[in-house]
């Protein structure tokens, strides 16, 4: 039998219990950006107010394509996507700052500029640590190098200002990649799964892809159906959670405890 | 453009000195003539904007006799005469032939009284000229878009290659077969930049569909958008929803699967399929991967249409602005009451109608008060109008049981 090192020693004290269930691992005074389609605060308001939980004001701006300075965010979606994938961060780490960047607008969709530009908002302006990405962006809109290396080194500028940025794998797809996910690493790319507790998850290393969460929602249409736009969201929480108990981690730090609690977590299962 | 002047005196001497005065001008074309039958024939070559005509041409012939000729060549013809007759000329009779100066060769005639009399001629004609003009190629451009319309009309009947109704039922025929879904809706919004949304739903067999008056920010289609992955939706219950509201094709079943189909631009789609007991992975696979071939299927189809639809556009925006133009232009035929003898002929027609269960003149107070709320805002005001007496009718059916 080998002595423990003291690596042992010191991943054998992260485990999910000590982690994830400290009663200060609530996500407070973690601000997290949710780029997406907008978010709906009274729905989410009034989902606080029935459980008796004390709901932090949401922020945020509306980005549209050719539209410099991001417009006031009035507290209503764009279409219900994002408000589905902000009630599940909050569920996760119900004390976190949450900023709603709402790229798509009515016209449905979202331009590779204005997710760039949400992106450096939520860094320069909001000052989050966490970006959750449930959106992709197809293949044939980054055809063009320009854009593809736009995107690509706003994702890296990220990393390198310690801000993690959480996409959703969108790997279904039998034969295009979505991006921002395909750019992992920096970023974690997040693939569905189902577990019985939605703390948990799972490090699955595949092409781009290292970590699997709980991909079911709480709230709005296709919520319940496991999707990649769900798994996100839940991963993202509990990297709140973590900060929340260490707010100055990097990025890597924060990767290399996510796999350290997954493997605890197997172990104890 | 420049313009024509011509210059008819019988003195020759009088005649060459008008014409060397007025060589001098810009974008002045001058003509010269030594009595009326050379003048006519001038006039019979090119359109003559200005004449100067001497009073008294000899031979009995006068400027005024001449300028009647004229008129028959160019009816908007402006004339100065010069005589040494002033007092004689008869103004009124002058006015309205378009004498439009006098000048008198008894005075001193020189050549800054000259030339000033006929520049303020030409100032007043160059823009009235311009406006004709413009009318005429308005006119003209109006008659070619009148001819080009049916043509478009047909030949866009003929092109279309993949009509949408058959590209949507080729594509849920497949769908229903692959996945043995019971039912199938294709939801269509275009969004543009610059106009409002349009939303339409077509059904299984290609059929447009009922939507209510579904918005798609609150609609299921507007949910897959940002998804970007098929998902199923077994739960209908009003949390499950959070406030999107189902179309009238979309309630009342047991599973929907829904998937976006990426055709781009500023216009979403989303097919759903209905009612299969349990949709499994693989029918979102295969939906996953029918997506891309629907979705060019689709933008071909929709293309197409938008295609024909911007050249109907383009053709009915050009007819309008012809309108506009002419009204700008204040020559536009003003919106007339109909002639008596049609208002006449009318009521005898109401009156002669044996089935006609109001009197003639309340008939026509209704014909013309819908022509006017017609021509003062358009159609859909009519079709308002319409809407009303169904209304109204309804109503009384009711009260009447």
């Amino acid at each position: 039998m080998t002595e423990p090192t003291v690596f042992d020693e010191i991943f054998s004290r992260l485990t999910p219990e000590r982690v994830l269930h400290d009663p200060r691992s609530t996500g407070e005074g973690v601000a997290v950006a949710v780029i997406d389609s907008g978010v709906e605060r009274a729905i989410l308001e009034k989902r606080f107010a029935d459980r008796g939980q004390p709901f932090q004001p949401i922020d945020g701006a509306v980005f549209r394509p050719n539209v410099p300075t991001p417009l006031p965010y009035d507290g209503h979606q764009s279409s219900p996507h994002g408000t589905t994938v902000a009630d599940i961060i909050l569920t996760v780490a119900p004390r976190v700052t949450l900023y709603s960047a709402d790229v798509f607008g009515p016209q449905g969709t979202c331009e590779v500029e204005t997710v760039v530009a949400a992106i450096r908002h939520a860094i320069d302006v909001w000052k989050v640590k966490v970006i959750n990405l449930s959106l992709g962006v197809p293949e044939h809109k980054l055809q063009q190098a320009p854009r593809r290396l736009l995107l690509q080194r706003t994702i890296e500028e990220a990393y390198f200002r310690d801000v993690l940025i959480f996409a959703a794998a969108h790997n279904d797809h039998p034969t295009t990649r979505s991006y921002p996910a395909a750019f992992a690493p920096p970023l974690i790319s997040v693939d569905k799964s189902l577990f019985d507790d939605p703390l948990r998850f799972a490090y699955v290393l595949r092409e781009q892809i290292e970590f699997q969460a709980h991909s079911r929602g709480y709230l709005g249409p296709f919520s319940r159906e496991p999707a990649t736009s769900w798994a996100t969201p839940h991963l993202a929480g509990i990297a709140a959670r973590v900060l929340s108990l260490k707010p100055d981690l990097k990025p890597f730090e924060i990767k290399t405890i996510l796999y350290w609690l997954f493997k605890a977590g197997a172990k104890s299962a | 453009m420049s313009e024509t002047v011509l210059i008819v005196d019988d003195e020759d001497g009088v005649r060459r000195t008008f014409h060397d005065w007025l060589t001098g001008l810009p974008d002045v074309r001058v003509f010269a003539a030594g009595d009326a039958e050379a003048a006519l024939l001038i006039a019979n070559e090119q359109p003559i904007d200005l004449a100067v005509l001497d009073w008294n041409l000899g031979s009995g012939s006068d400027g005024l006799r001449l300028l009647e000729d004229l008129v028959d060549f160019q009816p908007d013809i402006v004339a100065i005469l010069v005589t040494g007759f002033a007092n004689q000329a008869t103004p009124l009779d002058a006015l309205r032939m378009g004498v439009r100066d006098y000048l008198d060769k008894n005075q001193d005639l020189n050549r800054e009284a000259f030339l000033a009399a006929v520049r303020r001629q030409l100032d007043r004609i160059i823009p009235l000229k311009r406006q004709r003009e413009l009318n005429r190629t308005l006119a003209e451009f109006r008659d070619a878009v009148e001819k080009i319309l049916p043509l478009v009309r047909g030949s866009s009947a003929l092109n279309e290659p993949v009509p949408l109704p058959a590209a949507v039922h080729s594509l849920f025929r497949f769908l229903l077969q692959s996945t043995g879904a019971a039912d199938g809706a294709l939801v269509v919004r275009h969004a543009p930049a610059d106009g409002p949304e349009q939303m339409a739903a077509y059904g299984a067999d290609g059929r447009r569909l009922d939507i209510g008056a579904a918005v798609f920010s609150r609609s299921l289609a507007s949910c897959l958008v940002s998804l970007q992955e098929p998902s199923v939706m077994t739960d209908f219950s009003p949390d499950s929803l959070g406030g999107m509201e189902l179309m009238p094709f979309e309630q009342n079943r047991s599973a929907i699967l829904a998937a976006a189909l990426p055709v781009g631009g500023s216009a979403q789609v989303v097919l759903e399929l209905f009612d299969k007991p349990a949709f499994t992975d693989a029918d979102k696979r295969l939906v996953s991967a029918t997506s891309d071939i629907a979705a060019e299927l689709l933008r071909q189809a929709m293309a197409e249409r938008q295609t024909s639809r911007l050249l109907f556009d383009a053709v009915e925006a050009a007819l309008r602005a012809t309108d506009t133009v002419s009204e700008t232009l204040n020559t536009s035929p003003p919106a007339t009451p109909p002639a008596p003898d049609i208002l006449a002929k009318l009521k005898r027609g109401l009156s002669a109608d044996t089935n006609a269960v109001t009197d003639a003149d309340t008939g026509l107070r209704l014909i013309e008060a819908v022509r006017e709320l017609a021509l003062r805002y358009g159609p859909p005001a009519v079709d308002h109008c319409v809407r009303v007496v169904e209304n109204v009718k309804k109503l009384l059916d009711q009260i009447q049981g």
